[in-house]
């Protein structure tokens, strides 16, 4: 980006979620420098006082699902002012872990959990942003890979499709020579059916993938899990393997509710 | 001759390999399993360790001995060192008062692989031919492996998953095989036998004794019992490719794709397989962009999928090319199967789908050919082709010269490359913005030193090309592929059938054709568009027969060309548009087709299989219909794997086909 040139301006916000995905950016160490010299960091509450939530934004990074009604038309007037929308994170493109609360019934929490269940005002279910605008690129996982989300910026600066494969992440654990924790350890691991993007972080440690970047392209869960059923897991546990941090996410859902008696 | 090594002469045999600068790898013991990684000697080897194999399931297992290579064959072998999962191509420097283009890596260190198996011995010398048998030479590869120290060792105890007897690639690593070193283990020794110069060299520098007859005769006994324990499984290569290919629509493929995760496993783990994609890597902060080369599997969606359309969207698609391809078109594209029956594609699938139960399946119940509609398909046999010098992956920055905009999407760029370009009318090219992507764009001409390419903006690269001008440089790898017939046209007739913007890989051809009345006599182009604004090249056109009505006429014919006649059709007309209206295939039936006449059919696939449907209606044969195709290519030289159809490479063997080479293939979908 040349000097005198207007920086692309961006927005981050967030709805229902930890912040964590926020944070990949700021973990950008090595490559923050670089990155402030070639955008305009308009809307960044994690990371700075100075606020303009009203935009206009070049791009607008969306962390967080919908949860509350407030949220839903805050989202609404983000998508308004933002030209290019990028979801990121699993709350945002799957609803996250809060969403485990759609397969349940809403009210009884709010009575179980809160002292003033009348503060509260929260919708029945945790939803993904596309439920409700348009969005232009998700970008999965929990929390996002920081070089995934560097990549996302470069490419939308450059013109480009970002470079993130839409593949298993058996894809990544084999190209960065992992044993497989499935074949040769017995572990239950959602990897096969789950979208890469995590560089196979937990085979790397000897753990069976939790599925937190949701469901890959045509994700198969009906033969793994019944694979997992031969191999001994009882359905409770296929739920539970399901039904977790992207457990609302289409292919995810179908399956533990295929298994939920 | 062979010898008798000791275990300490085997530590030296290590030693020396490392002070000759080889970095020695081998068999060790890490996560569970038996992986090929770099060894500090012998110690690191998997010492009294087996694996146990099933489908979906490996385990480790101590031994009751300490056998060195007791052991079958582990995740991944010698194929993630020769060709890494992850490979920076070329550097494209941006900033700076030049661009260039460098090499991306420095040359590895020379490999020592040790302990490679006769399986893995025949999985490399398949790569041999994939990498470096075609028209290029990955140079990248050619490195790594002409200087590959090799010791191999024959398989005296096959795992319950190997079946390398029916695939007759073990156990054995046969005398003529290229290796430079063979050992067999024998308790705590080793038969070792020479297989080259450099390892006649290094066998000079350690201590050996003279082997006996009997160490000949029991390295043959443990051979053939290893042989006998693979007795049944596999399968019949007799008739195998013929086979699969009559039965592309077998229920079979259905009922294992339910099975099938799709996750791409089986080709991570498999010795042969090589499709990679080519991706830009620019991070903000380099002043450099990379072209990077990253193992890909014929399971992933963007496998097989351009913009606008996903050939082969079901896992049942995805499964039928992985196994028709790795047992069936390989043998036409390289003259042998392509699986080495190593079992690893078995033990590794995460739900242990048995390739080898997959296709005795179908073996056992093959359809009728009257089952399938598409007809059958005709596998050549294995081509010899003309090499072409260089990394072509490596492009070139030409300079863009002038840029013509012909809709309101698409331009026709005048590139001007460094050095003599040599093409034939059909071929295409690499092009590519650094930083943002390639495409392939098909050759639309050539003016003076400017080889003309028309561009059509649909994705990132491509409008990135049509917003270039006239000074500035594009990267440029090419040209490739297969060419127009104008050999074959001289003194008939000639009939070009375009669709849309498939009048570009034409327009070279036509003008050769427009301009040599002498050589052919008769030219007819049917052209198709979807609307009057979408007409490619009108001036031309009207320049090359200034009968057609194009509606009000604004430009003068250059030139009359009183033996070409073109007929132009839209698909939906407009205000002023006085010409037909309809797709090509009303202009065709206007028009007679004669059977003798020569056809050129270049368009979107759905225009050319009605196209095509005519001509058969009209009774042309195959052998007078020559086609255009379109696939997925990232890297145009036989080596990426994408753009495969059926038995071809649409980049090297492709993309103009004679109709009869794509029995079989043409029109069936998942192709």
């Amino acid at each position: 980006m040349g000097a005198g040139e207007a920086r692309p301006r961006i927005g981050v916000f967030k709805l229902a979620s930890c912040d964590g995905c926020q944070l990949s950016l700021l973990d950008l160490e090595d490559e923050l420098l670089a990155l402030l010299g070639a955008i305009d960091i308009v809307h960044f509450p994690e990371a700075s006082s100075a606020m303009n939530p009203r935009g206009p934004f070049d791009l607008t990074l969306v962390e967080g699902s919908v949860s509350t009604p407030a949220q839903l038309e805050e989202l609404r007037a983000i998508r308004a002012t933002s030209t290019v929308l990028v979801t990121i994170g699993a709350c945002a493109t799957a609803g996250g872990v809060q969403a485990l609360r759609n397969f349940a019934d809403h009210e009884e929490f709010i009575r179980a959990v809160y002292a003033r269940p009348d503060y509260i005002d929260s919708l029945a279910t945790s939803t993904p942003v596309a439920e409700h605008v348009a969005v232009d690129y998700e970008l999965r996982g929990c929390p996002i890979a920081k070089a995934q989300l560097l990549e996302v910026i470069s490419a939308f600066l450059a013109g480009r499709r970002p470079d993130v494969a839409d593949e298993s992440v058996c894809m990544e654990c084999k190209r960065a020579g992992q044993v497989c924790v499935a074949v040769a350890h017995g572990q239950a691991c959602l990897g096969p059916v789950t979208h890469a993007g995590c560089g196979a972080l937990c085979p790397r440690f000897a753990r069976g993938c939790f599925g937190c970047f949701g469901p890959k392209e045509r994700a198969n869960t009906r033969a793994l899990a019944d694979h997992l059923v031969a191999s001994g897991a009882d359905r409770p546990q296929i739920v539970r393997a399901f039904r977790l941090i992207t457990g609302w996410a289409a292919a995810f859902r179908a399956e533990s509710e295929r298994h939920d008696d | 001759m062979s010898a008798r090594l000791s275990r300490g002469g085997f530590d030296d045999l290590l030693r020396l390999l490392r002070e000759r600068g080889y970095r020695v790898v081998g068999p060790t013991i890490r996560d569970g399993a038996i992986v090929y990684d770099e060894l500090d000697g012998a110690a690191s080897l998997p010492i009294g360790w087996t694996d146990e194999q099933a489908p979906g399931r490996y385990r480790l297992r101590r031994r009751d001995d300490d056998a060195y290579f007791g052991y079958v064959v582990g995740p991944q072998g010698p194929r993630r060192h020769l060709t890494p999962p992850v490979e920076p191509l070329v550097k494209i420097r941006l900033r700076g008062p030049s661009p260039e283009v460098e090499p991306a890596a420095p040359a590895d260190p020379p490999l020592a692989l040790i302990g490679v198996r006769a399986c893995e011995l025949a999985a490399m010398a398949i790569t041999d031919r994939v990498w470096t048998g075609g028209p290029f030479v990955d140079p990248r590869y050619a490195d790594r492996r002409g200087r590959a120290f090799v010791v191999a060792v024959d398989c005296l105890e096959p795992g319950a998953l190997c079946f390398c007897a029916a695939t007759r690639t073990g156990p054995e690593v046969a005398d003529g095989a290229d290796f430079d070193l063979r050992l067999t283990e024998q308790g705590g020794a080793f038969l070792l036998e020479v297989g080259s110069a450099r390892g006649q060299e290094l066998a000079d520098a350690v201590e050996l004794e003279v082997a006996s007859a009997d160490d000949e005769r029991a390295r043959r006994r443990g051979l053939r019992a290893a042989e006998a324990a693979m007795r049944g499984r596999g399968f019949d290569l007799e008739g195998l490719p013929q086979t699969l290919f009559a039965n592309l629509e077998h229920p079979r493929w259905q009922e294992v794709a339910e099975r099938c995760l799709s996750c791409g496993s089986c080709t991570q783990v498999c010795p042969t397989c090589f499709c990679h994609r080519v991706e830009e890597r620019a991070p903000l902060d380099a002043d450099a962009a990379e072209r990077v080369r990253y193992w890909d599997s014929c399971f992933t969606d963007e496998h097989s999928r351009i913009h606008g359309a996903q050939f082969r969207p079901q896992t049942r698609e995805r499964y039928r090319q992985w196994l028709t391809h790795k047992l069936g078109s390989w043998v036409s594209q390289f003259g042998s199967s392509g699986c080495v029956g190593c079992g690893r594609c078995v033990a590794w699938c995460p739900v242990g789908i048995d390739l080898t139960a997959e296709v005795r399946a179908i073996q056992a119940s093959p359809r009728p050919p009257a089952d399938d509609a598409c007809g059958e398909v005709e596998l050549p046999a294995a081509r010899t082709y003309a090499k072409v010098a260089g990394d072509p992956m490596r492009p070139q920055l030409a300079a863009v010269t002038a840029v013509t905009r012909e809709l309101g999407d698409t331009v026709t760029l005048h590139v001007e490359p460094a050095g003599p370009f040599r093409h034939l009318p059909g071929q295409f090219c690499m092009l590519s913005i650094p930083e943002v992507g390639e495409v392939p764009i098909s050759i639309s001409g050539q003016e003076g030193a400017a080889i003309l390419h028309t561009v059509r903006a649909v994705g990132a690269a491509s409008r990135a090309l049509t917003e270039l001008r006239p000074g500035d440089r594009v990267g440029l790898r090419g040209p490739f592929g297969s060419a127009w017939p104008l050999d074959q046209a001289k003194g008939r007739n000639v009939v070009a059938v375009a669709g849309g913007l498939g009048l570009a890989p034409l327009r070279g051809a036509l003008r050769e054709l427009v301009a040599r009345p002498e050589d052919y006599p008769s030219v007819r182009l049917l052209y198709g568009a979807r609307s009057p604004e979408d007409i490619l090249y009108g001036p031309e056109l009207l320049s090359w027969d200034r009968s057609i009505r194009f509606g009000p006429e604004t430009v003068a014919p250059a030139a009359r060309a009183g033996h070409v006649k073109v007929h132009v059709t839209v698909d939906r007309g407009a205000p002023g548009w006085t010409g037909h209206v309809g797709v090509v295939t009303t202009l065709m039936r206007r028009k007679p087709m004669t059977p003798h006449a020569l056809y050129m059919v270049c368009g979107p696939e759905v225009m050319m299989r009605f196209v095509l449907a005519e001509l058969a209606r009209a009774g042309v044969p195959a052998e007078n219909i020559w086609l255009s195709m379109e696939r997925n290519m990232k890297c145009a030289a036989g080596l990426c794997g994408r753009c495969q159809y059926g038995p071809y490479f649409i980049c090297k063997d492709g993309p103009v086909f004679r109709r009869d080479q794509l029995a079989g293939i043409f029109g069936r979908e998942g192709f």
